[in-house]
Order: C-alpha cells, then structure tokens, then sequence
C-alpha cells in the first residue's frame, strides 16, 4: 500500500455518484450525486454551495467516510477515503455536531486527541490551546448537556483542530452562531488558511461563502453546475440593469417587447431587471409608453445571483431535494 | 492511552455517567444485601438459598442491564450522530465497534466485581461455606453476558434500540430453553417439524452451557473440560455475532 502523500492534492473526487435506496422495501431510489468530479488545491479554502439536497452533505459524509459511494473514486491526499490513517491529517466539523453529552467539553477534545494518536503532556497543551482559540476555556469543565448550540459548536470545532490537520472539512460551520460567533469563526477559517490548512467547506449563508471561499463549487440535484474562482465566477455573469418604472402597470411592461430577467410590482411601481445590452432599448420603450423611471442602477453582482441564476438554468424550480426514481 | 483504549474507557465512562446503570447498580445492592430477609424462609438449606438467591438475583440484574446497554450501542450512537466524531477521527469502524463491546463488558465486569463482593460478605457474614463453583458461576455468567452483548450490538448494527431489546431478550430465553428444544426435537415423529426444532436448536446459542448456577447451589463439583468447552462455545457464538456485526457496520451508511 502506498504511503500518505502530504504534497497529493488534499481532495480528488472523480465520476462520484451516490444513489441511496429508500422506502419500507427499499424499492425507491433518490440519486443524490451523479458523477461529481472536484479537485482541492493545498492551502484553498474552497466553498461548496447549492440548496438543500443538492449533495453537499453527502460530499462530505462520503470524503469522511460516513457513507459509502454508489460510484467513482474520492481520495484524500492520494489516498482512498476509507484508509483510516488518511483521516488523521484531517479534521471534521459535521452539521449540527453531537459530540457526548455526558463528556465535559475538556473531556471531548482530549478524546478527540486520542482517536488521532496523540498523548500525554503535548495532548493537554494542544486541548488547552484549542479550547483557548474557540473561547471554550472557561466553560471546559461542564458536562457538554448543559451547553448552548453555539457552545457546542465551538467545542466541535476544537475536537476538528486539536491534531493540528492539514485540512479542515466543514459542514455548515457557522450554523447556530450567534453573528459575533459567525465572525469568530470565519476568522478561525481564515487563520487556519493562513497557517497553510485546506479548508472544505458547505455553507447555505451566501456572505459567508463569499467572505472566505478562494473557489467555489455550485451543486444542483447532485450535480456540478459551476465550478471556479469566486472571481471569475462571478466576473462569469452577465451585467444587468435594475430600473424602477412608475406610471405603467406590470402587463403594459410586458408587452414592451424587450427580454426581462426579472419584474416585481412594488406598491404602485414595477422593478425591473434587464441586461445591460437591452436596457437601452427598455428605457427608451418605457418613457415612449407614458411611463416614469424613478431609478436605474447597475445591479451588483453577487453569489445569490449566480446562486439563482445555476439552480435556474438546471431547470429547477424549487430548491428542494435529490432525484426520486419510483 | 492508545485511541482502542480511549474508546474502551470512554464507553465504560458513559456507563458509569449513565442513571439506569447507576439506579440498577444501587438497586442490585439493595436486593443482594436483602436476600438474608430470604434466610428467615429457610431452617436447613439455609447456604443453598442464599447462594442460589444471591447468584439469580445478580444473574438477572446484569442480564437486564446487558439488554439495556448492548441494544442501543451502536443505534443510539448513529441516531444521535455522536458516531460521526469518532468514527471521522483515524480509526476503523471494526476498532470501533470491538471497543464498544469492551468497554461494555469492562462496565459489566466492574459491576459483577461489585456485586461478588457483597455476596463473598454475606456468605463469610452468615458463615456460609465458600466454594470455588460458586466463583465459576459468576465467570459463566459473564461469558453469557459476553454472548447477549454481542448479539445486542449484531442487532443494534441494523436496528433501532426497541427492536434490538426485544431480539436479544428473545436470544436470551431461546437461549435458556434450548436443552428443553433439543429433548422436543427428539420426542417428535413428524420430520419436518422435529427438523426444524434441531435446526433452531443448532442456531440458537445454549445459553445453559454457561451456566454452572445450579451446580454452586448444591456445592457440586464443575470439571475444567465443562468449564471450558462452555467458556469456548460461548466465546465462538460471540465471535460470530461480533463477525456478523462488523460485516454490517463496515457496510453501511451514516446519512
């Protein structure tokens, strides 16, 4: 067996699928990955974004081991994913993190640090040094029963740390933060990255991923549907134009006959959202047809924007769920 | 302490930090120190009863609480997702489970120990005369509860706590009655059923084999061949409920 390549790239996913069979018969099946192919560069914090059922989770579960691929390969610095020795270069926060109640948070890092292979005096440093960095230093001899979820969060996030990984895999890091725990751990994230850690990690809160992320994945129903740096992800997108019509009504701007990307009626006014190319030819219809423009300004480009516009052109309405085959 | 050892000590911790082994285990001393109220039933056999007393009150405490333990120790952890932390960590789910089943039948040594010792007082108490079968009566019975708890966790590797309590429970009087099966089995004359009572009786684990509880009451010699065949049968049914639920541990998923 070949060794751990600390210098292979930290995450290679190639052709992964996973179907998972569901029902009292198991008759059912949802195909929550097809065929998703990514590959995490050393020291990257790289995003995976996408609405629920998409396959984050399942990503992840798989690269930690958790679930077991239908299809493809996942490897870990070079390694297959079920090498337990692989995992030892590797710390995991998973969504909503039950760590054992009846543990005192102290107690669960120093476990946590055994399970890697660490021990004695450079283990209680380490445990004290970590619980110090998530600001859990006073509350390390509770019984983790009678912490807050923002306290167990931050207690997860010290077991994730206490081996000193070469990466960090997230899920959903800053779900139950408060916004100064948010903060703190987005600036955990970032001193880890600084240190030279790989950092993986799914997030639903667009300006976290926005704050952090070095490359982005974007999935939908289980597929890769962007994939880049967050700059040119969003460099990608195409300019468009918001302008506020008064004076018309929404089925008059309608019938305008120029392409919208978007209209909302707002309390007597219409927004609309047009490409830059056409907005022209928008502004000049709208006055021609009696109407008013309050307002005209270039839209920003965001994530949400590109986060909207890929779950539309994979035909999605709804962003719910895997695929379901009966 | 290597990372096996962490998790064989921390499941031994999380059954000492846990109410119903901690109410079972005062409750066991309670009933073992009361069992010389059972003396008053008796002028003669006055040794046999509070042997046989003691020995079945500790048997059916620590069978309950086998039950009680094995059942959710793998369901309880994947509903709960603690085993998302520990199994993420570099070691396998076999190490896993295997220290699992330790630390369980670490919790149930140390409270068989416990238990001993209040039964060896009351003995010397009441000047009741010690004997070694009384000694292999109590090592029987923790091979029983080394046999229950690994069927529990085989159960509990694919079933929820419920479901796995009521299995084990059901391997445990299957268990206790396979002598009796095995004499039906013998007594039929029609061929399918009197094969398929032999098929269940070969398997069940016989559960009697284990145990040399009536031999303590009436001071009866056990050999060293009964012991230890009954020690290594009930080791191989272990082995094999443990192989079947690592077979099915390793294969599944955590969503």
């Amino acid at each position: 067996m070949t060794a751990i390549s600390p210098d292979a790239p930290p995450i290679q996913v190639r052709g992964l699928s996973k179907t998972y069979k569901v029902g009292f018969w198991f008759n059912r099946t949802v195909r929550a990955l097809q065929g998703l192919d990514l590959e995490v560069g050393p020291g990257q914090i790289y995003g995976l974004l996408g609405p629920n059922g998409a396959g984050k989770s399942t990503t992840i579960k798989i690269l930690m081991n958790l679930v077991r691929p239908s299809g493809g390969t996942a490897l870990l610095f070079g390694q297959p994913v079920d090498r337990a020795a692989t995992r030892r270069l590797v710390g995991f926060l998973p969504e909503n993190p039950a760590p054992y109640e009846y543990l005192t948070g102290r107690e669960f890092v120093t476990l946590a640090g055994q399970l890697s292979g660490m021990s004695g005096h450079e283990l209680d440093v380490r445990v004290k040094e970590v619980l110090g960095a998530v600001e859990m230093g006073a509350a390390e001899k509770l019984q983790i029963r009678r912490y807050s979820k923002g306290m167990v969060q931050r207690v997860a996030l010290a077991q994730a740390l206490v081996a000193r990984p070469k990466m960090l895999i997230l899920d959903e890091p800053t779900s139950g933060l408060d916004p100064v725990g948010r903060r703190q751990m987005r600036d955990l994230i970032l001193a880890e990255r600084d240190r030279g850690t790989t950092v993986l990690f799914c997030s639903h809160i667009i300006p976290d991923v926005e704050a952090l992320c070095d490359r982005l994945a974007v999935l939908v129903g289980g597929r890769l549907v962007r994939e880049g740096s967050v700059r040119e992800l969003l460099s990608a997108q195409v300019p468009t134009v918001e302008l506020v019509v008064e004076g018309l009504k929404m089925d008059q701007v309608k019938n305008l006959g120029v392409a919208l990307e978007s209209s909302q009626a707002l309390d007597g006014r219409v927004l609309l959202q047009v490409s830059d190319t056409d907005s022209q030819r928008l502004l000049s219809q709208v006055l021609a047809a009696g109407g008013r423009v309050n307002s005209l300004q270039a839209a920003k480009f965001s994530l949400e924007q590109l986060f909207m516009d890929a779950l539309k052109d994979s035909g999605r309405t709804t962003s719910v769920g895997g695929e379901i085959n009966t | 302490m290597s990372a096996f050892g962490a998790m064989v000590w921390n499941g031994f911790r999380e059954a000492r930090r846990n109410r119903v082994t901690v109410v079972v285990g005062a409750f066991a001393a309670v009933v073992l120190l009361s069992s010389t109220l059972v003396t008053e039933v008796t002028v003669a056999t006055f040794d046999r009863v509070l042997t046989d007393f003691g020995l079945g009150m500790m048997s059916l405490i620590l069978v309950f609480l086998t039950i009680f333990l094995s059942s959710g120790l793998l369901s309880r952890e994947i509903e709960r997702r603690t085993i998302f932390l520990v199994v993420s960590k570099p070691v396998s789910r076999t190490q896993f489970l295997l220290a699992r089943l330790a630390g369980n039948m670490l919790t149930l040594a140390v409270l068989m120990t416990a238990m001993m010792l209040i039964f060896v007082s009351q003995l010397v108490l009441f000047q009741v005369e010690l004997n070694s079968v009384q000694f292999v009566a109590a090592a029987g019975l923790w091979f029983e509860l080394l046999v229950l708890t690994s069927a529990g966790i085989l159960f509990s590797s694919f079933a929820g706590p419920a479901v796995s309590a009521i299995a084990t429970t059901g391997i445990y009087f299957a268990g206790h009655l396979a002598n009796d099966l095995f004499e039906i089995a013998r007594w039929m004359n029609d061929g399918a059923v009197k094969s398929l009572a032999m098929a269940l009786y070969y398997m069940l684990p016989n559960l009697e084999r284990m145990n040399f509880r009536p031999q303590a009451t009436y001071a009866l010699s056990v050999d060293a061949s009964t012991f230890f065949s009954g020690v290594g049968y009930g080791l191989g049914w272990a082995a094999l409920f443990t192989a079947a639920a690592i077979f099915i541990f390793e294969r599944r998923d955590f969503r």
